[in-house]
């Protein structure tokens, strides 16, 4: 533990004082674009992304570059803001991919933004690593686009049957945002539970500035359901629901299959009334890679990290490695196929490969360890480990 | 069922009473300031965090927390009305126009200062009183009967003082009471800073139950104006049937209908008290 300790200050402050490399002046120079959100809405995941990729980008120049095909290259991020908007990032990508000339972007945050760039990217043969959730991102006609994150179509069924089968889940209510977000959830969620052998038996929509859901768990109460699922609901909006669900005596599972929103949860909810929520989450802190990829970055940075870092900093060595094994950092078809033939490669996560041949008909999602953990005392523990066929 | 029915129409109660802290301080502001105040849903969301600040992280007492909201907001209250609404006494529409401002002004400071994720406010207790069956959140009883309280004191100080007599003068005519000798200069900002302050208090009552982000004030002040709209501006007894009444309905319809029809039937009922009583339930005519 110490060592690491070490080992990641001495990196954080190689990073903190290096200045531009002497030692590799005949080095080549790299590219590679991050197209994130830096600003309003989704810019600590934006942040994430970034940091991330610049983090991988200097271990390589740390220890003098980028060996490809025999040349050695310096890893240049060149960053740009998309405000989580589809026209910022379209005129971003024409600046990445024709001014910059990167072959490389990591981005887009949102799900509008990665189509918007695909027209562009997929033209040029840039290879984009996306963590926009909508299953369109992903398709055959769209051979450049990865997604190294999960997104809630992966993890939603795995987690929802093993709830309904480890807690003998019969029936299950829940709220919903009555827009078309809510209802689209409120649809996908309901199918994922009779799958797993339980029934909706009671959904609600409410408009999104409600704050007072007591009226409505009382007409879900009263339908006796045996838990109350919180998917689609802003993480303040799950916490006022858990809160006032406890308030008026439900007993049974309150689960929210989806993105990370624990600590939020638990700020608005109060430890106490989040006590045995079960809640799906990304990473395991009791690995010690994942461990240590949060002190490492926590100590770059000087801030929290966001829970999709790790999968970019994963995502980003996936690609660095790919453009290694094909010989080439110009050739990105070569490129792209050995990235998709990267198997089992051991990242901060754990064992990652590509998968989604059924779903999006292209197999380029992420296959990462994911984990059903339970609130107790207002912190995740995990109860399960996942992966997309299953939990255990 | 009629377990069902009963039941809806405590919360309804509950939710009610929960809505007229707000609405009160929301109608007293329009009737002496003639002021729609836009900016009270703000002064709700400072009480909030004045509450979160001195319970949560300061450890104060919750009655002292509820006390700092009440003052920080009557001292706040005056000097806005003197530097923001007193150039626009008279003028209804800039004074509007004015709070609206205030509302930004204030909510971005707070999201500047506090940032936009919601903060923890501890419970004060949890659980539930259990009547046959039917559920009393303990949470809400305690804010209902802090409420009460804060109503009847307030009752207290507008019916039967001298500071209350004058502002209830200037509500109901500005000229006559200040020729009566009502100290016009001290009456405004002071009821301007009542209103904050039973804002504040509303605010720092409910941060437990609806939590604490610089964006919590703008469903309370939907609420006040559903409810300030429906019992007439200006009018204390209006406000206490319409937010009883409010109550009432989106608690009812939300629980046999479900939230979409609560929304629907709350806004036709504002329209038609509109069309057969424009100046609300218990409203005057304007002169």
């Amino acid at each position: 533990m110490k060592f690491k300790s070490t080992l990641a200050l001495a990196v954080g402050a190689a990073i903190a004082f290096s200045a531009p490399p002497t030692v590799a002046q005949e080095n080549k120079t790299l590219k590679v674009g991050a197209l994130v959100t830096l600003s309003g809405a989704g810019a600590s995941w934006g942040r994430g992304m970034l940091e991330a990729t610049e983090l991988a980008a200097s271990k390589y120049n740390e220890a003098g570059g980028i060996e490809v095909g025999g040349e050695t290259y310096d890893i240049e991020v060149i960053a740009y803001d998309d405000s989580y908007k589809a026209n910022e990032a379209v005129s971003a990508a024409n600046r990445l991919v024709y001014d910059d000339e990167v072959k490389y972007i990591i981005g887009t945050v949102g799900s509008a933004p990665i189509l918007a760039i695909q027209p562009i990217t997929e033209k040029e043969g840039v290879i984009t690593m996306t963590l926009g959730f909508t299953s369109e991102a992903l398709s055959p006609e769209k051979p450049y686009t990865f997604r190294p994150n999960l997104t809630t179509a992966e993890v939603a069924q795995p987690q929802i049957d093993w709830v309904v089968e480890s807690q003998g889940i019969e029936t299950v209510g829940a709220l919903f945002p009555n827009d078309e977000t809510g209802e689209q959830i409120a649809k996908d969620v309901s199918a994922s539970y009779e799958r797993a052998g339980a029934e909706m038996s009671a959904i609600e929509f409410f408009e999104r500035d409600q704050v007072d859901f007591v009226p409505l768990l009382t007409r879900i109460m009263s339908e006796g359901v045996d838990a109350i699922e919180l998917d689609g609901n802003s993480p303040e909006t799950a916490g006022q629901i858990v809160q006032q669900a406890r308030d008026i005596g439900f007993e049974g599972a309150i689960i929210r299959t989806g993105g990370p929103a624990t600590a939020e949860i638990v700020n608005v909810a109060g430890a106490e009334a989040a006590e045995g929520m079960f809640v799906h989450a990304g990473l395991d802190p009791s690995k010690d890679s994942v461990n240590a990829y949060i002190t490492e970055y926590e100590e770059t940075f000087e801030h929290s990290m966001n829970g999709f870092s790790p999968f970019f900093y994963d995502g980003a060595n996936m690609l660095f490695q790919a453009m290694q094994e094909a010989g080439t950092v110009e050739d990105t078809d070569a490129v792209r196929k050995a990235l998709e033939s990267i198997e089992s490669y051991e990242g901060v996560l754990g064992e990652l490969s590509w998968t989604g041949e059924d779903r999006y008909g292209i197999a380029h999602q992420i296959d990462a360890p994911f984990y059903v953990a339970q609130v107790r005392d207002g912190k995740e523990e995990i109860v399960a480990t996942c992966d997309i066929e299953g939990c255990e | 069922m009629s377990f069902l029915i009963i039941q809806s129409l405590v919360n309804g109660v509950i939710l009610g009473l929960l809505y007229l802290l707000m609405a009160i301080g929301f109608t007293l502001v329009f009737g002496i300031m003639r002021v729609v105040n836009f900016a009270h849903g703000e002064f709700y969301m400072l009480g909030a965090f004045a509450a979160y600040f001195a319970f949560a992280v300061a450890g104060l007492p919750y009655p002292v927390a509820v006390a700092g909201a009440f003052g920080g907001a009557i001292v706040l209250g005056a000097i806005i009305e003197r530097v923001v609404f007193r150039p626009f006494r008279g003028d209804e529409l800039s004074g509007m126009i004015a709070s609206i401002g205030l509302a930004l002004i204030l909510q971005n400071l707070a999201l500047i200062a506090f940032g936009p994720d919601p903060l923890s406010m501890p419970s004060l207790v949890s659980g539930a009183y259990n009547w046959g069956g039917i559920i009393l959140p303990k949470s809400r009883v305690v804010v209902i009967l802090g409420s009460m309280v804060i109503l009847a004191i307030f009752y207290y100080f507008l019916m039967h003082t001298r500071t209350g007599r004058a502002l209830r003068a200037l509500v109901q005519d500005r000229e006559i009471a200040a020729a009566y000798g009502v100290r016009v200069e001290l009456m405004y900002p002071l009821g301007l800073a009542l209103g904050a302050a039973l804002a504040a208090m509303a605010g720092a009552f409910m941060a437990p139950l609806f939590g604490v982000s610089p964006f919590v004030g703008g469903t309370p002040l939907l609420k006040a104006f559903i409810v300030v709209i429906l019992g007439g501006l200006g009018s204390i007894p209006g406000a206490v049937i319409a937010s009883m009444l409010l109550g009432l309905i989106e608690s009812t319809t939300s629980t046999f209908f479900g939230a979409s029809t609560a929304d629907i039937v709350v806004f036709a009922l504002v329209i038609a008290v509109l069309l057969v009583r424009p100046s609300g339930l218990l409203g005057h005519k304007e002169a």
